[in-house]
């Protein structure tokens, strides 16, 4: 075309539950500028083509974790995947392992209680006065688990993990990523809290490493290194308890 | 036996990454040997005959050798064929499946370390 | 993504204000699950693996007879493809496993610190290929 755009067939998912029974798909023909990205089609979709497609994204960087969505069965973070990535056909659906409220759209409520589940703040045996000054750390204890502390909850691993799909109950790769962070943060005292969480139903155990989470991972937080850390340390606990006082009642 | 079964999730894990770990480490070459080797006719008769099977297979090494062969795989087995279960929908299944499988590993590891135990002692 | 995921997967505690599909289940026909579908599947390789030795030890302590009748089988068609599939199944899993196994070491341990990724994985392999050598060679007759 004359202004360098390439037409590309856009497959997306639609639903509407007022209207359908079970998500359908509808097809969009888009001309495709160079260096578009997946939103950039979403957003001419509904600006010229369809008003009534809906879909969540806000900062367009890669920062606020809301662009979340399947492309071409692989979740990404639609504002920072090109489309110079894919064919000519673009399938769009709504991260997999989701309810769906509408078209792209999925129900995030589910996620919020799992997150809030491994109390993912630092806990203090005794809160320090102000005047005590700040709880200091060296950049060595820093490296621990900074990389963990890199999460914008985009939920991708959520929708990337067999087991999520298969047990409900299973906290899942962020959600115990950000556990294990705050565990391994010098200034927490609250792993012995957390590790009791951790040892229920449907946490660490379960996983089973399928390192999906940390292959779709945009932010490069590698969940599945910390559930697998987590699982190491909770080995380490239990035998450690016969050293100490013999197997720990928790 | 569901609340079991969470409590020894660390020592199953334990044996199941010795499983992985060692089982892989040791089956490359039993694989190697007896799937590669063997039909080749790179192997001499006189290599599996019964005296210096039980020469080799009686030593001490020997018996810890022939003995995490036998036990390390199976519980790689029981948990990634239980993660497997799971991944296609068994969820509920896993009730049944999970302690099924561990007691699969765990009678074979102890066969085992009765097998090698039977094996005669030189001398 | 024909397959569907567990009815409840992701759902709030509380139930949703609105009327939600159901979840899809990922896409189990990517290459990268199907590998992690595969590395799985092998454990199926290693349950008769075991089962095999597990033979072959309890041969060799029921005497030359049994043994014999051991080793004569280890030459049947079947057993030497099934200990090739042994082989290539055990070098896949290795191959899988070691490049996942130094990120799962946690940064600490006590006052210990492991040794940096690359180099754990290249111990693992330096392990790999001379506990291989060793069996080989113990196998064999070489050694002793």
């Amino acid at each position: 075309m004359a202004d360098g755009s390439k037409t590309k067939t856009f497959i997306v998912t639609r639903f509407d539950p007022d209207r359908h029974e079970a998500p359908t798909t509808e097809t969009y023909e888009v001309p495709v500028r160079e260096r578009w990205k997946v939103l950039d089609a979403l957003n001419y979709i509904k600006d010229e083509l369809d008003p009534t497609l809906s879909h969540r994204w806000s900062c367009r960087m890669a920062v606020c974790g809301s662009c979340g969505m399947n492309v071409n069965g692989e979740p990404k973070l639609t504002c920072k995947t090109s489309l110079a990535e894919y064919g000519d056909t673009v399938r769009v659906e709504p991260l997999a392992n989701f309810p769906v409220v509408r078209d792209l759209v999925v129900e995030l409520d589910g996620f919020m209680d799992k997150f809030r589940a491994v109390k993912p703040w630092i806990i203090k045996a005794k809160e320090r006065a102000v005047e005590e000054g700040p709880h200091r750390q060296s950049p060595e204890e820093l490296e621990v688990f900074r990389q963990f502390s890199m999460c914008i909850n985009c939920m991708l691993c959520y929708a990337a993990c067999p087991v999520v799909a298969n047990e409900p109950e299973f906290l899942g790769p962020a959600a115990i990523a950000l556990g294990h962070r705050y565990n391994e943060d010098s200034r927490d005292e609250g792993a012995r809290e957390r590790n009791r969480i951790f040892r229920g139903e449907g946490t660490i155990f379960s996983c089973s490493y399928a390192n999906e989470c940390s292959e779709v991972c945009p932010k490069h937080v590698d969940p599945a290194a910390a559930i697998n850390q987590a699982k190491f340390r909770a080995v380490l606990d239990w035998a450690a308890s016969f050293v100490t006082s013999g197997p720990r009642e928790e | 036996m569901r609340k079991l079964l969470l409590q020894l999730e660390p020592v199953i894990w334990l044996l199941f990454g010795q499983g992985i770990l060692i089982g892989t480490l040791l089956l490359t070459g039993w694989g190697l040997v007896l799937g590669v080797l063997l039909p080749l006719g790179m192997v001499p008769e006189e290599a599996l005959s019964y005296d210096r099977a039980l020469r080799v297979g009686g030593s001490l090494l020997g018996r810890l050798v022939l003995l995490g062969l036998a036990a390390l795989p199976l519980w790689k087995e029981a948990h990634h064929l239980r993660s497997l279960s799971i991944d296609f929908g068994g969820a509920e299944r896993d009730v049944w499946i999970a302690p099924l499988l561990y007691a699969i590993a765990a009678l074979g590891s102890l066969l085992a370390l009765v097998a090698v135990f039977r094996i005669p002692f030189p001398g | 993504m024909a397959r569907m995921a567990h009815p409840q997967a992701m759902q709030p505690a509380r139930p949703p204000r609105t009327r939600t599909a159901r979840p899809k289940a990922p896409d189990y026909l990517r290459p990268r699950m199907l590998s992690y579908l595969l590395f799985d599947a092998t454990g199926i390789v290693y349950l008769l693996a075991g089962l095999v030795v597990l033979r072959a030890v309890f041969a060799l302590a029921s005497g030359p007879a049994a043994w014999q009748a051991f080793v004569a089988d280890l030459h049947h068609p079947g057993y030497v493809a099934f200990h090739l599939l042994t082989f290539v199944s055990a070098v896949f899993v290795g191959v899988r496993f070691f490049r996942l196994f130094p990120k799962a070491q946690p940064a600490r341990i006590g006052p210990l610190r492991p040794p940096p990724r690359p180099l754990i994985h290249a111990m693992l392999y330096a392990v790999w290929i001379a506990v291989t050598a060793f069996v080989v060679a113990a196998m064999v007759g070489v050694i002793p």
